[in-house]
């Protein structure tokens, strides 16, 4: 097998509160293959962008590392310097947030901030860059590329800014992208489009992916394999089918119950599950699901379950629903 | 108006701007003005819920705020029974929420409002709203900054029955929350559904929900109805071609079929519609009729379409 893209073992953050730390990330332990398409999924608060946050060194106080490396195509990150991180970041590693915002300067143009960040990370002249930034706003499926690139953030749409910070992320060729809840702002119909795109750019460019979503639809459509998220730790990890179509940990099928949807025979069913996730400084001793959970015995209150490597399908649990076996 | 319609709508639309500023008739311009709602018609009846479906700025918001009288229609009618009592719940749960007051008295204020209760029974009453919620009545003295989105929207809920509504309206009522929060609120929901026999207007645009909550589906694009039949007809056999795709558009949990299906092209400048059929620039059966004709919404045997033509859209178009 070949070397992951992303290796993360045993990340741990915390947050500092009146000189107490609280967890915030426990653990977090999972690799990403080249060309792979990593799905975490979780609830608000779980700690999925905050991995992500993690991997690319931009945690700031109160939040902070306390364990774990962090290699990435078999270079340690965690061991990096401030400044070698900055060159990580943008060039290897690409990121697209929620709020296309967050990633665009409001005051400069479109194609200055495209040419400035291949031009800080590849040997282009000025002209080149201008070509590519053309070809990158062609390819992002943006109407009219020499208006664009004119153009400053505020005066395009919303679906319009995220392509280019879809641009953005991938411009400079990076190893990694991290896309955090890409389509979460959007329409319906735009995110199916932008879904659409994210899917070519990663089948023609090969980068590897970190998806981060609340979207159980998306991780279906998107994702080879998944790791969930819940309270700060991953309490399961599978590739996308067998995830979806036999989970191992109850907090999984209970998330896949709470979400509507028809049945098999057309009846739309919604269960929800009992309670709400512990939030930080809050988790109890043990399972942290397992005040909300219908299975759980006296261990399940006492001790925590370890992600358990059961070869690929793999969850925290110590009485986890039995996977049917798919002939 | 029947005695079984809680709510009539008639051609009713909203047109925002239109007015010529003073550079405009200086310069003789013509103003440009925005139809955020375009002559919907349909009628709400006791008992029911009827959903409304459509993307954002579609006019969804602007037709519920209408219906709960906070917007006045600048065409068209909206005949109400005077003596109903409405009441309406909003997506935002941390901006809905006066924060300088406490619960008890958010809860409260449409029992005072309405003088539904004497006043030494509104304490009682508050605390039996707020178990029904699934808060408890101590919660009744803290302010809304304690609470997490999921149970702000309970208070919503709460303050909501409070004022003993004969019909509710609910603005994207669980599109802020987590999944498994939205499971908790639309399971309190549907219980006072059954138990209350509510009528409502659910307003959404995530279409999972409206089939799980609505009896009846009105379908928005660009400021219009384009279709409204009962719930599983909208799913099993869709008249418009925009319900279609919005149908598809949505990824499902299905990871065998991992195809994803955009609806075609971009939505049009609102303040700029296209002529004819408002969906013809994205509709892959759009002819030269459909921008040259504005099609009737249409009564059919399932419900009412805005669509010149009868079109077999049971299936999923092809990817």
């Amino acid at each position: 097998m070949s070397e992951p893209v992303l290796k993360v073992r045993d990340l741990s953050v915390v947050l500092e509160r009146n000189g107490r730390d609280f967890p915030v990330l426990d653990g977090v332990t999972f690799d990403i293959a080249p060309g792979e398409v990593l799905g975490l999924v979780g609830e608000s608060g779980a700690g999925k962008s905050m991995t992500g946050i993690a991997i690319i060194d931009l945690l700031v106080p109160p939040l902070r590392r306390t364990s774990g490396t962090i290699a990435l195509s078999g270079e340690r990150l965690d061991q990096l310097s401030a400044k070698r991180m900055r060159r990580v970041r943008g060039k290897r590693i690409g990121f697209v947030f929620q709020d296309p915002m967050t990633s665009l300067n409001p005051v400069l143009s479109i194609g200055r901030q495209l040419t400035d960040t291949m031009r800080r990370h590849l040997p282009l002249t000025r002209g080149e860059a201008r070509e590519r930034a053309i070809a990158w706003l062609t390819r992002v499926g943006l109407a009219n590329p020499p208006r664009v690139f004119a153009a400053a953030p505020h005066e395009l749409s919303g679906g319009q800014r995220q392509r280019i910070v879809i641009a953005l992320a991938l411009c400079a060729e990076p190893d990694l992208l991290i896309a955090d809840e890409p389509t979460t702002a959007l329409d319906v119909s735009v995110q199916a489009h932008m879904l659409t795109l994210l899917r070519e750019l990663h089948e023609e460019t090969g980068t590897a992916m970190m998806l981060i979503t609340h979207d159980l639809g998306v991780i279906a459509k998107m994702a080879d394999r998944v790791a969930v998220f819940y309270a700060g730790r991953v309490i399961e990890t599978a590739p996308t089918g067998r995830l979806i179509g036999a989970p191992l940990h109850p907090y999984t099928a209970g998330l896949m119950q709470a979400t509507p949807a028809p049945d098999a025979d057309g009846a739309m069913r919604v269960r929800a599950i009992p309670g709400a996730m512990p939030g930080i400084g809050a988790l109890p001793p043990g399972c942290a699901f397992h005040p909300r959970c219908e299975r759980a015995q006296a261990i399940c209150r006492e001790e925590r379950p370890p992600l358990a490597d059961a070869g690929g399908h793999d969850a925290a649990c110590y009485f986890p629903l039995v996977e049917e076996v798919v002939s | 108006m029947s005695l079984d319609d809680v709510l009539i709508l008639n051609a009713v639309s909203k047109a925002y701007g239109g007015r010529a500023s003073m550079i405009e008739k200086a310069f003789g311009r013509r103003p440009k003005g925005l139809q955020a709602v375009r002559e919907v018609s349909f009628t709400i009846r006791k008992g029911e819920v009827m959903g409304l479906v459509g993307e954002s700025g579609c006019g969804k918001s602007t037709i519920a705020r209408m219906a709960a009288g906070l917007l006045a229609p600048t065409g068209g009618e909206i005949g109400r029974n005077a003596a109903m009592r409405e009441q309406m719940i909003f997506q935002d749960p941390f901006s809905s929420l006066n924060p300088r007051w406490r619960v008890r008295d958010i809860v409260a204020e449409p029992i005072r409002t309405h003088r539904l209760r004497p006043k030494k029974a509104i304490d009682e009453r508050v605390a039996e709203l707020l178990r029904q919620v699934g808060l408890s009545p101590e919660d009744g003295a803290k302010f809304p900054q304690a609470f997490s989105g999921g149970q702000r929207q309970r208070i919503s809920i709460a303050r909501a029955l409070a004022g003993e509504p004969d019909f509710l309206i609910l603005d994207e009522p669980t599109s802020a929350l987590d999944v498994s929060v939205q499971a908790q609120i639309l399971d309190l929901l549907r219980g006072f559904q059954a138990e209350l026999h509510l009528t409502s207007l659910f307003i959404t645009h995530n279409l999972p929900v409206v089939r799980l909550m609505a009896d009846r589906i009105g379908v928005v694009y660009l400021g219009e109805l384009v279709e409204l039949a009962p719930t599983e007809t909208i799913f099993h056999r869709p008249r418009h071609p925009y319900t279609r795709l919005l149908i598809d558009a949505a990824p499902d949990l299905d990871a065998t079929d991992r195809s994803l299906h955009p609806i075609p092209g971009d939505l049009p400048d609102p303040s700029d519609p296209p002529s004819g059929c408002v969906f013809r620039t994205r509709c892959p059966f759009a002819n030269e009729r459909c921008a040259a004709e504005r099609p009737e919404l249409r009564t059919v045997e399932t419900g009412q379409v805005r669509c010149h033509y009868d079109l077999d859209l049971s299936q999923r178009a092809a990817a």
